[in-house]
């Protein structure tokens, strides 16, 4: 057997196979639970460590199964696949610990965790997917694997949500399947290649390629959360703190982000998106949600749902980047890839930190929270100045790239859009910081004593620390070999590479 | 041959022996189901390995005997028929005490095993009349099994069922009486060769099958039929027995309609099937019943296999044929799941509402697993057959732009059902009530009711062998 082609089902098989494991588990096994939870994780994390190292020494791990006629099911590893996995398997082991602190006590654990290591599963599948029509599959499946986690409370508010989730993602499944059945019955679907494997057709075909194009976007930015398709995301708050993490930093959202890098790049490639003037509608797409989410962040009073309305816009910055199609901008999108999902996950926990402890839930309500939890508001303010782009995180990294991409590409209106994202940034979370450390302590809603020695219980704790301290390093460290920044740069040297 | 022959005498058998010897009918009947799995799958072996065959039963020569052929699409119909029995056997033999099955339901479903696989393996107009007429009997005794309350609904069903087969008859009548065959291929090279107008009698027959097999506008008789049955037994309705009419259509049009009359016949097809997915999916949709809700489910679900088919003659792709078949297959796997799954929630759960559902992923988490997963393949999300089906559906219709009116239509239709599903699992993760501490439900029929959901599902990754068969 060769082993380097097995490597992706492995990975993928080490988060679904606790999964399904813990499914069969009775509510009250919380050591073999816990166990079964974090073996997967560590497991995958070397299973990961493995391939990083392999694939930047130039392997190749390709999977492929025989699928439907034209196109195998296939699972590749290459150089963007592992920018996606790496995130998700690093921020999986936070926020499963994070999702045990929280969960502790509550009803239907493990139909929790079960469900929580599907959609890993999903998350990881999709981005090990060599193709479309693997990459389809697993976009579907994860649908259905956050679907029970989004209404993981059962209350009225949280099924409405949930039917809201589903008739947005599913609808949206629909529509990508659609415009991969197109381009299907055009060249079947090959596994994806720099450059895109379209340029044949662009003689005969270019009306149905941009027709595709229109309906794969459409598709995938459904999950981006792309300006009219983004009502689900600040509905699906109403789930539990860490499905919220999970899906605003890797899982739902990047999911589509990752789809439309893959589309781009991949599947059309810069070429036959220049020949068919699709860019400048995406550069526009892109900027107008991002301008929007941060305008509506700025309206919110609920902190969540700022936080929501800020992944909107956020999130558009992976699509900006890609869409301008220069390699500058194209290293600040995956980069940004990266950060988003490290600031925001640490962002989402520190809120979730604040309304578990404090019954903290509307921004007017954090008045001097920094002295009762001078930690939780820390990774909170340094997540917060990451997504404003302050200088020493990782958010300046990916803003600094965009932007020089823009000039680089020739689209200096983008500029104007980054610095007006920015200065809206700092506007909804300047405000929040300086209730946290500046105003005396108010009524806090609901004050509870989770530990003796910490501010709030240590498995809540410990994530955001973790994170915001990948945000400063990613941040400092960014010049060296191990930052997502150089992998960015390996990544958009592989695929501007071709000929 | 000799295993298919095999498979569709055993079941006989066991209705006799069943009928005889009644206290150990379920057991017999159960057993019998599983060799004629195995000798399904024997047949399918054979046919694979050493091509078609076909035999002439008691020996007369070609044109007075009965023709059985057993090609791949047969013996793939033929597999699906005995392993949709020996599922819903099983889970009847786990269950029938519980849920008030009585015990004629052995003998009836054998019957209608027997009569099916014989349907599938006939090239025979006449033949085809006497197996259907003996699988419209047994429904229709099926349906009564569930006592009083089935009346109407039987009594409707069986009155259609027999103002189709008098339409059939007619229709054969009118095709015997002027070229003197019944046997299919004969008859297509006689209607080749001596190119009468034979509309009429094409369009008798067409009605009657598609009134025994519920299509619409002609499904009005399947809702009540099939929600007022026992679950087993809505499980055999809407899995195999409907199907049984679609096959001959399928097998009546593509050999005996002149290209000409295919292409009328393909609007009849493609029209009808449209109304029914859209129209079936919004019943769906409004009905406060659950078991209404699946039935309706099947209306509309057949609305793939009409359109499949008048794409088939319209187009002349085989690609139609395969999706067409692999609908057939995954609907039936689907639907087994779906029902057995809803039958027995209700039976615990005790109400036939979906409001009795609320809930139901926490008291019965495995149950409403497998309509959640035979959802998804009604739905057609990858990697389930009806994705396969769908996929085989929508590839060629992008390279013909006169039919792009289509897609919105299967859209539509994608969509409802899935509203209709996912209405039901979004009731099932509404917090429970807390349940009675002794509430604990078997777990082996729900298991038996999720297994027909797992093949379904993985149905993609055999599609390549699936395929080559159906290809033709």
């Amino acid at each position: 057997m060769d082993w380097n082609s097995w490597l992706p089902v492995f990975i993928v098989l080490s988060s679904l196979l606790p999964g399904l494991l813990i499914f069969s588990l009775a509510e009250h096994r919380f050591a073999l639970r816990t166990t079964l939870n974090l073996g997967g994780v560590l497991v995958k994390l070397l299973l990961v460590a493995w391939m990083w190292q392999g694939v930047k020494a130039g392997e190749d791990y390709y999977f492929e199964l025989p699928f439907l006629p034209g196109g195998s099911f296939i699972l590749h590893g290459d150089a963007l696949s592992l920018q996606f996995v790496l995130l998700s398997s690093v921020l999986w082991l936070v926020t499963t610990l994070y999702a045990i602190g929280y969960l502790e006590g509550s009803p239907l654990r493990s139909r929790f965790f079960g469900y929580f290591s599907l959609c890993v599963s999903a998350t990881v599948g999709l981005a090990l997917s060599g193709n479309l029509i693997s990459f389809v599959l697993f976009y579907e499946l994860l649908t259905l694997a956050t679907f029970p986690l989004v209404v993981h409370r059962g209350t009225v508010e949280s099924l409405r949500a949930g039917r809201r989730y589903l008739a947005y993602t599913i609808s949206g499944g629909v529509v990508l399947m659609l415009g991969a059945a197109l381009l299907h019955s055009l060249t079947g679907s090959p596994v994806f290649m720099p450059g895109g494997y379209l340029s044949p057709l662009l003689a005969e075909h270019s009306g149905l390629l941009m027709l595709a194009f229109v309906l794969l976007i459409t598709g995938l930015g459904v999950k981006a959360a792309l300006l009219p398709l983004h009502g689900w995301l600040p509905e699906a708050m109403v789930a539990p703190a860490p499905v919220s993490a999970l899906l605003h930093a890797v899982a739902v959202v990047k999911a589509g982000a990752f789809g439309i890098v893959r589309v781009v790049y991949d599947v059309f490639g810069v070429d036959v998106m220049q020949q068919l003037d699709l860019t400048w509608p995406l550069v526009m797409l892109a900027s107008a949600t991002i301008l929007y989410g941060s305008w509506r962040a700025l309206q919110q009073q609920d902190l969540k749902r700022r936080l929501a309305y800020s992944t909107v816009s956020q999130v558009s910055y992976v699509t900006l980047g890609v869409a301008m199609l220069g390699p500058v901008a194209a290293v600040g999108g995956l980069v940004h890839l990266v950060h988003q999902g490290v600031m925001k996950i640490t962002l989402f926990f520190c809120a979730g930190n604040f309304a578990e402890t404090l019954g903290i839930h509307k921004i007017r309500e954090l008045n001097g929270v920094g002295r009762r939890m001078p930690l939780s508001s820390i990774a909170f303010t340094l997540g917060a100045c990451g997504m404003i782009g302050l200088p020493a995180t990782a958010g300046m990294i990916s803003k600094w790239y965009l932007a020089s991409g823009a000039l680089d590409a020739g689209y200096p209106l983008v500029l104007l859009v980054l610095l007006t994202s920015s200065a809206l940034n700092a506007m909804y979370f300047l405000p929040v910081i300086y209730r946290i450390w500046c105003l005396p302590a108010g009524d806090w809603p609901a004050p509870k004593q989770l530990s003796r020695r910490f501010e709030t219980h240590w498995m809540l704790l410990l994530p955001p620390v973790i994170t915001a301290v990948l945000i400063v390093l990613m941040g400092l460290l960014a010049g060296t070999d191990l930052s997502p920044l150089s992998w960015s740069k390996l990544i958009v040297e592989r695929e501007f590479s071709y000929d | 041959m000799n295993f298919a022959l095999a498979a569709v005498l055993l079941p006989l058998l066991a209705a006799v022996l069943a009928l005889c010897w009644r206290r150990q009918a379920a057991r017999l009947v159960w057993l019998s189901t599983l060799f004629s799995l195995l000798l399904a799958l024997a047949a399918l072996w054979q046919v694979v390995t050493f091509g078609p065959a076909s035999m002439q039963l008691g020996g007369w020569q070609t044109g007075l005997a009965i023709r059985w052929q057993l090609n791949e699409l047969s013996a793939l119909l033929l597999l699906m028929t005995a392993l949709i029995h020996s599922l819903v056997a099983s889970y009847s033999l786990s269950q029938w005490r519980d849920a008030g099955l009585s015990a004629d339901f052995w003998p009836l479903s054998a019957l209608l095993q027997s009569a099916l696989s014989s349907l599938f393996l006939s090239v025979d107009l006449f033949n085809w009349y006497v197996t259907l007429e003996l699988l419209g009997l047994a429904a229709v005794a099926l349906v009564l099994l569930s006592g009083k309350k089935a009346l109407q609904a039987a009594m409707r069903y069986l009155l259609l069922s027999l103002a189709a087969s008098l339409c059939y008859l007619l229709g054969v009548a009118l095709l015997y009486g002027h070229y003197g065959w019944l046997d299919v291929p004969q008859l297509a090279v006689a209607i080749s060769e001596e190119p009468v107008d034979h509309r009429l009698a094409l369009w008798l027959i067409t009605a009657g099958l598609m009134l025994k097999a519920a299509l619409w506008p002609l499904h009005v008789w399947l809702p009540a039929a099939h929600a007022a049955a026992p679950a087993p037994v809505s499980a055999l309705l809407s899995a195999l027995v409907v199907k049984g009419p679609l096959f001959m259509l399928y097998m009546i049009w593509s050999q005996l309609a002149g290209p000409e009359l295919a292409v009328t016949g393909s609007w009849l097809f493609l029209l009808t099937g449209s109304m029914a997915l859209v129209v079936g999916g919004w019943s769906a949709l409004r009905t406060p019943y659950a078991k209404v809700m699946v039935a309706y489910s099947t209306v509309a679900q057949l609305g793939y296999g009409l359109l499949a088919l008048g794409l088939m003659l319209h187009l002349t792709d085989p690609a139609f044929t395969q999706a067409l078949f692999i609908f057939v297959l995954a609907h039936a796997l689907a639907k087994t799941s779906t029902f057995l799954a809803v039958g027995e929630m209700q039976l615990r759960l005790g109400g036939k509402r979906l409001s009795t559902f609320r809930g139901a992923s926490q008291t019965m988490p495995l149950a409403m697993f497998a309509v959640a997963v035979a959802g998804g393949s009604l739905i057609g999300l990858p990697p389930s057959g009806g994705f396969v089906a769908k996929w085989q559906l929508l590839l060629p219709l992008w390279q013909h732009s006169q039919l792009w009116w289509l897609l919105p239509v299967i859209l539509a239709g994608t969509l409802l059902s899935a509203a209709y599903i996912f209405r039901l699992v979004v009731l099932a993760f509404n917090r429970a009530k807390p349940v009675r501490p002794d509430f604990a439900p078997a777990l082996l029929p729900q298991w038996l009711a999720l297994l027909p959901a797992l093949l379904v599902w993985m149905l993609a990754f055999a599609s390549g062998s699936l395929l080559s068969w159906l290809g033709g």
